[in-house]
């Protein structure tokens, strides 16, 4: 029960591990069997459905249920430690997040039970997912598991941004914060701009497969690529969401295992923030074969090959941390080591590909499949088992056997290149990717055997990790609280960490602060000891909730009963309210959780509010664009300028303007502990609200009636789309003002209470703001 | 940056009931504008930029005065107004992919 109600940053990380490694597990059978499929010619092992079945099953879960939960399973258990924090900056969505994930994962491994797994690749291209070629339970399972794994991931996301930047240990500025801690805030960030354009893109094909609309129907002036621009969008910042951790990792196992300085360490910081940055501008390489044109090939060509450079420097930085160290060669330092080997050799296919002339040669071939498994293995893979190794003991408090550590490196050395290196072979000469079987003849046959023979040497591998754990856990030696003679704050305490981390915030000295604090300077200068931080608040641990878990149970019915009927779906969203409702009340008066100012002198709730509206502003600036692309492609009418009710759309405009006067005066008055005008205030704010859907509601009747619907044409699914997840966030709006009114009714609001009114208060203007630009791009440009 | 602060600096001072009424005043007004200017047919020629000049003036009253953003510490804008911008670069870029915009030769 413990586990299940844990708030416990440490504990959630052990969750997010053992869940990752679960899945990990399944897709790597999922391989096996497409290797077992593949290992001679015309083989029968599979059926070309399975095999659809199975890529896109291996790729999906790789991804969003391995990779990406076992680099939030070192976020989770480390950053708190590394950054002297007692815990994340919002335990119980941290927990959230977790459950979130897990009900995802569920779910999407659900559809082997219902004989429907998805079957349109990992990227989901449309058409293959319209209902016309997928009309199957295949493609739903796909589109509403991803949707609840990406709120998961935002979630956490906003969690991890806020808890870095504003709960660090007095002294702790950010250049001295640990190489992983900033990887893991560039991830986040990465995070939680990159999931809303794909969840949007998502939403497009939830709405086209069960509503009928049309954003990819190019018969009705939709465009296939819109999806694929959507996708990759999220896709290419979600190669970096998956490399970027391991980046941080190595960078902090090197310096340990070379005894000396991370070389450069400030240069790796900008060069893992750059790589983030860029990131988010080329998305396009991965269409340079839908025709995009020579203009739009060339930036992204060009932009391609800049990320390289940021990508190199890094490279460089780590191979002059080794160079003169004294090496203890642990396990962990062969993975860091084998990740910039192999990282290096997926890095420069990748570079191969940023020219669209070769792109176009190598696109759709088993090379391209090389170079992303180089990455992702190589890089991801290598760069989390080197983690593995280096935090087991501070995890378990047990040692892992480093000799029988070192023959599982070698065996997944070996195997991995055996597996994947013919592959830039095969798809040199020719071998497509995604083919479920292949004629004799071709000279396929001998490197295809080789690569399923590598790939057990990769599960074999794997299995000895599983051995070694299991033996460690169960009598290995003590590891002490330092065993590696660790630089940051997480060897500082005991193995595995008290639940409260620390007994006294640990002081700062500078970067690599354990070290200093052991060794001194670079002249061995130790350094005055600091007082321990003063605590205003005492130690303050989070209480154990029920509420994350029934949370996250409400959206995995709901998601189920999209595919079950609406009955279900109510139930789901049921459950998914009040257990929402109860989660953020719970702890309404606790007085522990009254000031939550950080290091940025903000409180953590405000900070957070303005990171998710920096996300918000991707969902919204998604639907935008797509209402403005598609604008005057609609083969049929009613056009725009056919229906569009100017004058009372005003009205409803001045309204929601009014609105917000009416929230920044309920706030004042609360600061200002006058609770008649708060409450009057609050409840004018809301009613105002409640008009502004009313117009809503009055419109979308009006132009039903006109013959607007969502099926009518693209216009109709774009404008309806727009404005009615507009419309769900006013409503949502209205739902939190009307529960502080009532929370004021009741005497429970009062000026301690003044930053849950401000933080709502963001959202409400944040709508407002919203709707100024859709007014103006929807209703008043011709 | 790295101390934590008291508890005070989380609640900085806004701007006055005058200041959000005068705000809420100006929004109305160029509400009203714009309604009003696309109604004149002279000024077809500017409407589109001119409206978007006005929602963007409208956009930025609101955040800096109703959100306070220009009353709180600046990392609270960067992070909103980072991906602010970000997200615009995007969109216009998807619009001009999909042909939308900026139409160069496909």
């Amino acid at each position: 029960m413990a586990w299940i109600t844990t708030v416990d940053h440490k504990r959630i990380g052990v969750l997010y591990g053992v869940s990752a490694f679960v899945f990990f597990l399944v897709g790597g059978i999922e391989a096996l069997i497409i290797r077992l499929q593949l290992v001679r010619p015309n083989n029968t092992l599979v059926s070309a459905q399975t095999f659809n079945e199975l890529f896109t099953m291996h790729g999906t879960t790789m991804v969003f249920l391995a990779i990406m939960p076992f680099s939030a399973a070192f976020f989770n258990f480390l950053t708190p430690l590394m950054i002297g924090a007692r815990d994340v900056a919002f335990p119980r969505l941290n927990a959230l997040s977790y459950w979130m994930f897990l009900a995802g994962g569920l779910f999407l491994n659900a559809s082997f039970l219902a004989g429907a797994p998805p079957d349109g690749g990992w990227f989901g291209y449309q058409s293959l997912t319209s209902r016309q070629y997928s009309p199957g339970m295949n493609i739903d399972f796909w589109l509403l598991g991803l949707q609840v794994l990406g709120a998961s991931s935002v979630m956490a996301g906003v969690n991890f941004i806020v808890t870095i930047l504003n709960m660090r240990a007095p002294g702790l500025t950010l250049m001295r914060m640990p190489v992983f801690v900033w990887m893991t805030l560039t991830t986040q960030f990465l995070i939680v701009l990159a999931f809303p354009p794909v969840t949007i893109g998502l939403v497009f094909v939830m709405f086209d497969r069960f509503f009928g609309t049309h954003f990819y129907d190019v018969a009705a002036g939709g465009d296939l690529h819109l999806w694929q621009h959507l996708f990759w969008i999220f896709g290419h910042p979600e190669v970096y969401i998956l490399i970027l951790p391991a980046f941080g990792i190595v960078s902090e196992v090197l310096p340990v295992f070379a005894r000396k300085p991370l070389f450069g360490a400030p240069v790796v910081i900008y060069s893992g923030v750059l790589i983030g940055f860029f990131g988010f501008g080329v998305w396009s390489h991965h269409m340079f074969a839908a025709g995009m044109g020579p203009v739009a090939d060339a930036a992204f060509s060009i932009a391609t090959m800049l990320i390289a450079i940021p990508t190199g420097v890094k490279i460089f930085n780590w191979l002059a941390t080794l160079w003169g160290g004294r090496l203890r060669g642990t396990v962990a330092l062969h993975y860091a080591v084998g990740l910039i080997a192999l990282f290096t050799i997926g890095g420069l296919s990748g570079i191969m590909h940023s020219s669209p002339p070769v792109d176009l040669q190598q696109t759709d071939s088993y090379f391209v499949v090389a170079h992303f498994h180089y990455v992702l293995i190589g890089g991801s893979l290598f760069g989390l088992l080197a983690g593995a190794y280096y935090w087991w003991p501070k995890i378990t408090g047990r040692l892992l056997d480093e000799r029988l550590g070192r023959v599982q490196f070698w065996l997944m050395f070996v195997g991995f290149n055996l597996t994947f290196f013919p592959q830039h072979y095969l798809g040199a000469i020719g071998m497509p990717r995604r083919i479920y079987t292949y004629g004799p003849g071709r000279g396929w046959e001998f490197w295809n055997l080789m690569s399923t023979i590598g790939a057990f040497g990769i599960a074999l591998s794997i299995l000895l990790f599983a051995i070694n754990a299991v033996r460690s856990l169960r009598h290995g030696p003590p590891a002490g609280a330092d065993p590696w003679d660790g630089r940051t704050l997480e060897w500082r305490t005991s193995s595995p960490p008290p639940v409260h981390n620390f007994d006294v915030i640990p002081p700062i000295y500078g970067r690599d602060t354990f070290w200093r604090e052991k060794h001194g300077d670079s002249l061995g200068r130790k350094p005055t000891p600091l007082p321990p931080a003063p605590e205003p608040h005492g130690i303050h641990l989070p209480a154990p909730s029920f509420w994350p878990i029934v949370t996250a149970a409400g959206a995995l019915i709901a998601a189920a009963g999209a595919l079950v009927g609406v009955p279900v779906v109510v139930l789901g969203a049921l459950v998914l309210v009040v257990g929402g409702w109860a989660f953020a009340l719970e702890h309404h008066r606790n007085p522990a959780h009254v000031d939550q100012t950080g290091n940025l002198a903000v409180d953590h709730r405000k900070l957070a509010m303005w990171v998710f509206l920096g996300s918000e502003c991707f969902f919204f600036g998604t639907m935008i664009a797509t209402y403005l692309a598609y604008k005057g492609l609609s083969v049929v009418g009613p056009h725009p300028h056919e229906i569009l009710n100017i004058p009372i759309t005003s009205v409803s405009t001045f309204d929601l303007l009014m609105s917000s006067l009416l929230m920044v005066l309920a706030l004042n008055a609360v600061q200002r502990g006058d609770r008649r005008q708060a409450r009057l205030w609050l409840f004018g704010t809301a009613f105002f609200g409640v008009i502004f859907l009313g117009f809503q509601a009055y419109e979308f009747t009006s132009f039903v009636h006109e013959g607007l619907t969502l099926q009518q044409n693209l216009f109709g699914s774009t404008f309806f789309v727009l404005t009615g997840f507009h419309g769900g966030h006013v409503t949502l709006g209205v739902a939190l003002l009307l529960t502080l009114w009532i929370l004021d009714l009741r005497g429970r609001l009062d000026v301690r209470d003044s930053t849950k009114v401000e933080v709502v208060g963001l959202y409400w203007h944040f709508v407002d703001i919203v709707w100024i630009v859709i007014f103006t791009v929807v209703y008043l440009i011709p | 940056m790295s101390a934590h602060a008291p508890a005070s600096a989380s609640h900085e001072t806004h701007a006055s009931v005058g200041t959000y009424i005068r705000v809420a005043l100006i929004l109305v007004a160029v509400t009203a504008l714009e309604v009003g200017v696309i109604y004149i047919r002279r000024l077809t020629p500017i409407i589109v930029p001119l409206l978007l000049v006005m929602s963007i003036a409208k956009f930025t009253l609101v955040v800096m005065f109703f959100m306070h953003l220009r009353y709180d510490p600046r990392p609270l804008a960067a992070v909103f107004v980072g991906p602010l911008v970000i997200a615009t670069l995007i969109g216009i870029a998807l619009m001009t992919l999909t042909g939308a915009f900026l139409v160069f030769g496909r």
